[in-house]
């Protein structure tokens, strides 16, 4: 007889099998089912009562999918996100009712706002206590409503493959986001009534995304932009999502077009590609923001035309015609009114107009911001990078790091300050590189995101980027990853400061600094506790040999570099200014 | 101010209501009124929604808005003019001895309105027909003194298969590509 686990492995052999049983299951065992028919191979998740079912069966998946305990929900729901991000596949949390799930909150409000495929199934009281009032018992489906693309509750065990299978294709298709399953624990324990068998969803009567644009769109954009005296290209994280990277490139480099990226979009063109103009918004490049307002089409790709993009909204590209390329039609329109709308994925959109545009150079306008980057460079990349202050710079820390990994390591940015220099100074020459909190700037989101990315590409160099602040958010993760080994690399930008809080205090609130100064504690003390190795760098001359030796470290490390107090980050669109009005000081 | 009508088509699912209703919420609209029933598919549920507003832009983009959600067929929005729109309202009156006789004639013929109860000491009276007219025959009974009243909200069809902002899918053209 076999044992049970080698019952389990024989079945999982047989991808045929995988998705059918003959034999009744319960909903627990269903659940997991589900996750290995759709390639799950990491689950984030933090048990507790409501979800112990799942986790009893999970006991006996444990050499097919690699569970991963984190020691808080937040993170689990963004080391789910950093693991999507980078590996392109569906983030999976499992956690428990109430706290549990509330706590998860903040990561899945995260999700939606930065298109992040992710399932969430969350325990929930049994059905006959719902509305009770019960022990840890949460509307987590009110909760969720307007932060998920989809949320459902599942109260019967022989409701689970369907409902998994519909929100997987939800998670993935047209826009990502995050779905949320919430399993009553009844649902989990009770038996199905009829064999398992999953079947993949293609389709919802009410969710169709287009995904290949209409041709009319497609060439009334076309014409737009053959027409152009001085066209500029934005692109975002959608061009990502669509790995829509060489399609990017061919379009470019056929017709002359600059082209600058969103936050979310950085990597997605090298650096140092000719037709690179570079990072756009609140603290992106002089001359990408001051010559939005000086082209005379704007075409933005998988984007949304963010706040902290366009400045006043008012007096963003006015004298230009808009050809916006998106996939979700209600992002056409909703900030800045399109010209030429096409609704499409950007890969399918790219591949049909690309061969309808005229081949081009644009010299002159290329001079313009060529003009401006000099002016940049003199003004604040140099100073910056060749600093003589006592204490070393953000920048300084980044660039060194781009050189020592020759821009093509996966760079986890926290919020602030730090991941302002970050996106500045690191020099991406990799694709899908850079991985950050965008929409919703939740500090505390790059440790645990870092750690999930590793999992998910444990072949690439994985470096997060964090703020002293931030890091304290979600400080315990170093204990998932301990636990894990992986060699996830941390580096603390340490200012001392909420240090982006700070800035905007002494540039718009006359420096009364209101309770932005930190009593840090002993960051590497800290991580040793966990066991995680560390030191902290003070000196100009020991960065390099400091990097060196993080970066050669096989082992999860954490780097604190006591940086500069009180820089700025520059340049800046102060907030309701236009993006032409960018200061350099 | 202008009315707008959006009716929306949804698979009957719990929770929907919510999932609609928070988008106005979330974008400050007032929801004038507001009804569900089924249609004449099994299954699939209608919403009739009035809001009045500014401005056509906002409307439309709620109604992208409304569209996004997973369980949601389709959405329409249209003007007063494009709709044929109805709402049924009920009146209570009081009728006690020694007082002003209710001119049924009036209210029949006038009004096109009917006595549908005969209470000892009241009458309830169901008047159809648009805000308007509710309003007008409101005026005309309100002397009798108004014990209750209710209105049903409005009921609406498309007057023309166009509409102000039309997504319904035209579900062969689409194609349905994996995520990779
Ligand atoms: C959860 C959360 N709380 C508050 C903020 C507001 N906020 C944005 S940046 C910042 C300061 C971050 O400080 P630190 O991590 O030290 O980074 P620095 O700016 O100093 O590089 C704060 C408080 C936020 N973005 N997220
Ligand atoms: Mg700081």
């Amino acid at each position: 007889m076999m044992t049970r686990e080698e019952t389990t492995t024989a079945v999982l052999k047989d991808p045929q099998v995988l998705n059918e049983s003959t034999e009744l299951m319960n909903g627990s065992h269903a659940v997991i089912r589900a996750l290995l028919a759709e390639g799950v191979d990491t689950i984030f998740g933090y048990p507790g009562g409501a979800i112990m079912p799942v986790y009893d069966a999970i006991y006996d998946y444990q050499d097919h999918v690699n569970h991963i305990l984190v020691r808080h929900e937040q993170g689990a729901g963004h080391a789910a996100e950093g693991y999507a991000r980078l590996s392109g596949k569906v983030g999976v949390c499992l956690v428990t009712s109430g706290p549990g799930a509330t706590n998860l909150i903040t990561a899945i409000a995260d999700a939606i706002i930065d298109s992040t495929p992710m399932v969430c199934v969350v325990g929930q009281v049994a059905k006959h206590l719902l509305g009770t009032d019960a022990f840890q018992e949460t509307d987590v489906i009110g909760v969720t409503m307007p932060i998920t693309k989809w949320n459902f509750q599942i109260t019967s065990a022989d409701e689970v493959p369907e409902v998994m299978a519909k929100a997987f294709y939800v998670a993935r298709a047209g826009r990502p986001g995050p779905v949320l399953i919430d399993i009553t624990k009844n649902a989990q324990s009770e038996m199905m009534t009829k064999p398992f068998k999953y079947d993949f969803c293609h389709k919802l009567p009410g969710y169709h995304p287009r995904l290949v644009p209409k041709r009319e769109h497609v060439e009334a954009a076309a014409t737009l932009i053959n027409g152009a005296k001085r066209p500029f290209l934005l692109f975002g994280h959608g061009v990502k999502l669509a790995g829509a990277e060489k399609e990017l490139l061919e379009l470019v480099e056929k017709t002359g077009i600059p082209c600058a990226s969103t936050l979310l979009g950085l990597s997605s063109v090298p650096v140092n590609h000719p037709l690179y103009a570079g990072w756009l918004g609140m603290h992106g490049n002089y001359s990408t923001n001051r010559l939005t307002n000086e082209c005379d089409v704007l075409i933005g790709i998988g984007l949304r035309f963010d706040d902290r993009v366009t400045g006043d909204v008012t007096r963003y590209a006015k004298q230009a015609k808009i050809v916006h390329i998106e996939i979700d039609p209600a992002e056409v329109d909703k900030v800045v009114k399109a010209h030429a709308p096409v609704v499409g994925d950007a890969k399918e959109a790219l591949r049909m107009l690309t061969p309808l545009l005229n081949p081009n150079s644009h010299e002159e306008w290329h001079a313009k911001f060529k003009e401006l980057d000099a002016e940049e460079e003199e003004a604040i990349t140099i100073p910056e990078l060749s600093a003589n202050t006592e204490k070393i710079k953000m920048a300084e820390v980044v660039r060194m790091l781009s050189d020592k990994t020759k821009g093509e390591a996966v760079i986890v940015a926290d919020v602030g300050q730090h991941q302002m220099v970050a996106a500045r100074y690191y020099e991406f020459k990799r694709n899908n590189s850079f991985i950050t909190s965008g929409g919703l700037g939740t500090m505390g989101y790059a440790l645990p995101a870092a750690f999930g990315a590793k999992v998910g590409d444990p072949e690439r160099e994985v470096v997060a980027i964090i703020g002293d602040g931030c890091f304290q958010m979600t400080i315990q993760e170093l204990g998932t990853i301990a636990q894990s080994g992986l060699p996830v690399k941390a580096i603390i930008l340490n200012n001392n400061y909420l240090g982006m809080v700070r800035q905007w205090q002494q540039l718009f609130f006359e420096k009364r600094y209101s309770f932005v100064e930190l009593q840090n504690p002993d960051f590497i003390t800290i991580a040793r506790g966990f066991g995680v190795d560390g030191h902290t760098c003070d000196q100009r001359e020991n960065l390099s040999d400091s990097l060196d030796k993080m970066l050669a470290s096989d082992k999860p490390y954490l780097l604190e570099v006591i940086v500069e107090k009180e820089e700025n980050v520059f340049p800046m669109v102060a907030s309701g200014a236009s993006v032409a009005e960018i200061r350099l000081r | 101010m202008t009315s707008y009508t959006i009716c929306v088509f949804t698979e009957n699912t719990f929770g929907l209501l919510n999932k609609i209703t928070i988008i106005f919420t979330r974008r400050r609209i007032n929801i004038e009124s507001l009804t569900v029933s089924e249609t004449e598919r099994k299954g699939i549920s209608r919403f009739t929604i009035v809001i009045k507003e500014e401005s056509r832009e906002t409307v439309e983009k709620v109604v992208r808005q409304i569209r996004k959600v997973v369980e949601v067929l389709a959405v329409f929005g249209y003007l007063n003019d494009e709709v044929v729109y109805n709402e049924i309202a009920l009146f209570k009156i009081p009728t006690p001895e020694g007082a002003k006789r209710l001119d049924i004639e009036t209210v029949n013929k006038t009004y096109k309105a009917w006595v549908v109860y005969w209470g000892l000491e009241y009458v309830v009276i169901e008047k159809t027909g648009t805000e308007e007219e509710i309003f007008d025959f409101f005026n005309y009974i309100k002397p009798h003194g108004i014990l209750e009243f209710v209105r049903s909200g409005r009921v609406a069809v498309s007057k023309s298969s166009r509409s102000l902002v039309e997504y319904l899918p035209e579900e062969e053209k689409y194609d349905y590509l994996s995520y990779n």
